[in-house]
């Protein structure tokens, strides 16, 4: 059990038609005790949702959906014969945090970023210091998919290759937090957690009455601010850019989104160009130089000289120019070698070797499927397991043990044994769970929450995070992608609310 | 060894080109046997080079023409010090290739990569594994394994191209020094051999011949007091080859490519699939990597017309003294100086 100023709970004499018959399940509910008692932290949110009837919530409901719409609030799923864009889905019921809890995760999250920010620079200057002391066996690097070697001597402004991450956070039974995931490549979701909250607050602004919430309108600033700061050394003021692969990309309405709320420009691969290893913008004034590229492009398609050369997506010789120092790109190129879900196993061992430190927040347990007493503890038990290839993200090519046909499990063994680097297998965690609307009740669904750090001269954690819900009923899969939805998350400033009353049902 | 290298590439484009970017990998690699005296590259059109090293050591330089053209050319010259290599210890067992630092470290020379892929159907990995397991000693299973691969094909100019694959490969039983050098590193790493690729050059008249040390006799191989003999060996198999009579002292060749074997507590051993020798002083390595996608000499793209209707011309000319310039078209003159980054850092 987590221990905050918010551990109290209390019987409500009502829970009113939506929570009456609320189960919490046997995982950690983030609302509500085994005994149905509401945690002092969600008091009066309850109560709030408690004083609705069920026309009430649904016009709610219409006028989030309504308000996403109009604004073209969308995401966009792949392989999806339908079409491929939806609207954006946030439940009204918002996830809370406290601020003793926060102050930890902030520490947490900081401290796991630094290490893998120094990983990253010690494997990529061609020292890799933490392979010659025995930390990380050189092969766990050299067959990472996300190795590049072509970043090899690239060496960005402040050290910092991971400039923005989003770290995927659960919690488990008891409640704790722990790491499920590293995004260091190209993370999405954070326009959704300011766009969430501007919805949140015009449909249901009296929810936010007893709570002091931390404000996240200020995140275009503080992006802009960490992308000023990885200017390359002798240039005033820069001029930054976000580059995206276009329409097509499942992200690409946060791309525009990012580029409005920093106030840059939105480019694509074909609106930059290099001259001299300087890298420049085609605008309809000339050639304007370009010193900080916010890059939403994938390694692979950054530049055909160097990687794909049947990219279009990217900028012929832009690899030269950051190897001489003209131009920054965020995130570095070859992040994707520290998110590998088997690296990530040796993060705890990387925070100790290059801070010192103890980890503060603890990853998921993991298998090794290429250690043999690893594999031995593991194989025949995958089916209380979770399964996941070690190079993939947004939740795809997961199997969850205990929701896997005996044929599945059988193809996963045999996968496993083919190529044990490229498969992790995972305790299950059964992520906590919050009420969640569906139609006319509120009942218990999964989450999780990704916190995104970000690090430029000095490294800070945007307080809030995506918080995804599965909207199926059990359903541990919280990606969009995946049929996921959001919640607005509010990390709380200070000792709010009010201390509360205890009452009993 | 003093080695006297010019390396010329003439493209002439069907119209004209522009933003044309360009790694080029041309230098000499510095290494115990082999001291760089001299390397210059210049370009025409003329523009400001960006010189840097890359993953593997090899030193790449960053060339971008923006402006309109219809030809480019690249000169590159330089001047390298080689000296013999040693060979190593007879001692070396085969079992030692699972020493757990040893594979880890040699991971990505076992594994396929993007030139070199197989599987265990491939008749070629079939005869490696049989080869290997009627050797006595690793020297011997690693010299088997490229006759072998040796074996299997027949010298052909321009027999192949880039990107054939293995299987294709055997199966024509025919290619270039590459191919060479591709199967005997898919045939190495079948048998849990660390393997590379090799880019250079080599002083020779005709590049199928032995230079040095046959690969036959493996016992002298092994044995540690032949070293001087091979280094020997090399200097007769100098005056003798060739065709051109009397002592050579610069000729046309193509470039070149090898391999490396890595042996535990040795390191890298350096032979040559194509002529089937040791590498000696007339080897002059520019780099190595996995396969050629990792050492191209030259790896690009140009907005313009697609290649089709464009040529290139490629000569590079090795010569064992200092050699004089003469006959060279020198159009590329007032090259801007390069900006030199050092180990891939930040320029000076």
């Amino acid at each position: 059990m987590t221990t905050d100023q918010f551990s109290d709970s209390l019987l409500l004499d009502s829970l009113g038609v939506l929570l009456a018959d609320y189960n919490p399940g046997k995982n950690f509910d983030e609302t509500f005790l085994p005994d149905g008692s509401v945690r002092a932290l969600y008091q009066r949110i309850v109560e709030c949702f408690t004083a609705l009837d069920v026309s009430e919530i649904n016009r709610l409901e219409r006028l989030v959906d309504e308000e996403f719409r109009r604004q073209g609030i969308t995401f966009n799923v792949y392989d999806d014969e339908e079409g491929t864009e939806r609207v954006w889905l946030m439940d009204l019921f918002p996830r809370l945090i406290s601020a003793v809890e926060w102050g930890k995760l902030e520490k947490g999250l900081s401290q796991r970023i630094k290490a893998l920010n120094y990983f990253l620079a010690d494997i990529y200057s061609g020292d890799s210091n933490v392979i010659g002391d025995g930390v990380v066996p050189r092969w766990m690097i050299t067959s990472s998919e996300g190795f590049q070697r072509s970043a090899s001597g690239i060496s960005p402004t402040h050290g910092a290759h991971c400039n923005i991450a989003g770290i995927d956070l659960v919690r488990d039974r008891d409640g704790k937090y722990r790491i499920l995931e590293d995004n260091l490549r190209n993370p999405s979701g954070i326009s959704y957690v300011v766009e969430n909250r501007a919805a949140m607050a015009k449909a249901f602004p009296r929810l936010f009455n007893h709570y002091t919430v931390k404000p996240v309108e200020q995140f275009g600033k503080m992006m802009r601010n960490m992308l000023e700061s990885m200017t390359p050394a002798g240039v005033d003021s820069p001029h930054i850019v976000v580059l995206t692969p276009g329409i097509f990309n499942s992200a690409y309405a946060e791309h525009v989104f990012l580029a409005r709320l920093m106030g840059v420009e939105l480019v694509e691969g074909r609106d930059l160009m290099v001259d001299d290893h300087t890298v420049h913008a085609r605008t309809i004034e000339g050639l304007v130089p370009v010193d900080v590229i916010y890059r939403r492009v994938d390694d692979d398609y950054l530049d055909p000289v160097a990687f794909r050369p049947d990219s279009v997506l990217g900028v012929p010789g832009l690899l030269g120019a950051v190897r001489a120092g003209t131009v920054t790109i965020c995130n570095s190129i070859g992040n994707g070698v520290a998110d590998d879900k088997a690296v990530y196993t040796y993060v705890p061992d990387l925070i100790e070797y290059y801070l010192g430190e103890k980890p503060i927040i603890d990853n998921v347990k993991t298998y090794r499927m290429y250690e043999p007493d690893h594999y031995e503890e593991a194989i025949e038990r995958l089916d209380g397991l979770v399964v996941k290839p070690v190079a993939e993200s947004g939740g795809y090519g997961v199997l969850i043990g205990p929701h896997a046909t005996e044929q599945q499990l059988k193809k996963a063994r045999a996968a496993i044994e083919a190529e044990p680097r490229n498969w992790i297998v995972q305790d299950l965690v059964e992520l906590s769970s919050l009420p969640t609307l569906t139609g006319e009740r509120l009942e218990s669904r999964h989450i999780d929450l990704r916190p995104f750090v970000l690090t430029g001269e000095r490294t800070e954690v945007f307080p809030g995070g995506l918080t995804r819900v599965a909207l199926r009923k059990g359903s541990l899969i919280v990606n969009s992608s995946q049929g996921g939805g959001s919640k607005d998350t509010w990390v709380l400033a200070s000792e709010t609310p009010e201390k509360v009353q205890h009452k009993t049902r | 060894m003093r080695l006297d290298i010019r390396y010329k590439m003439h493209f002439r484009y069907g119209q004209a080109v522009q933003e044309s970017h360009n790694e080029i990998r041309m230098k000499p690699r510095e290494n115990r046997f082999q001291k760089v005296i001299y390397y210059r590259l210049r370009s025409n059109p003329p523009v400001r080079l960006l010189q840097a090293v890359d993953y593997w050591g090899t030193s790449v330089d960053h060339l971008g023409i923006r402006s309109s053209h219809t030809e480019l050319e690249l000169l590159a010259e330089s001047a390298v010090e080689t000296s013999p290599r040693p060979t190593p210890k007879s001692t070396i067992r085969v079992e030692d290739l699972s020493e757990p630092d040893f594979y880890s470290d040699y991971y990505e020379f076992l594994i396929p990569s993007a030139h070199v892929q197989w599987s265990p159907d491939d008749v070629f990995v079939k005869q490696a594994s049989e080869v290997a397991r009627d050797s006595n000693s690793l020297l011997e299973m690693v010299v088997a394994v490229i006759n072998e691969a040796r074996n299997a094909l027949v010298y052909v100019p321009d027999s192949t191209e880039i990107g054939i694959s293995l299987t294709e490969l055997f199966a024509g039983g025919s290619g270039v020094c590459q191919d060479f050098a591709h199967l005997a590193i898919g045939m190495l790493r079948s048998v849990g051999v660390p393997a590379c690729y090799v880019s250079g050059y080599l002083f020779a008249a005709d590049e199928t011949q032995p230079i040095g040390s046959l690969l036959t006799d493996v016992s002298a191989i092994g044995s540690t007091d032949v070293s001087g003999s091979v280094a020997e060996a090399g200097e007769l198999g100098y005056t003798t080859f060739g065709g051109l009579g009397g002592e050579l002292d610069e000729v046309h060749v193509q470039t070149h490519a090898w391999i490396m074997a890595a042996l535990p507590g040795h390191g890298w051993w350096a032979l040559d699939p194509t002529n089937g020798s040791l590498v000696g002083e007339r080897h002059v390595i520019v780099g190595y990597g996995r396969d050629y996608g990792d050492v191209p000499p030259v790896r690009g793209v140009y907005k313009g017309p697609t290649w089709s209707d464009s040529d290139v011309d490629s000569v590079v000319i090795i010569g064992r003294q200092d050699t004089s310039t003469e006959g060279w078209d020198h159009s590329v003159q007032n090259a801007p100086p390069h900006i030199v980054v050092q180990s891939g850092y930040n320029p000076i």
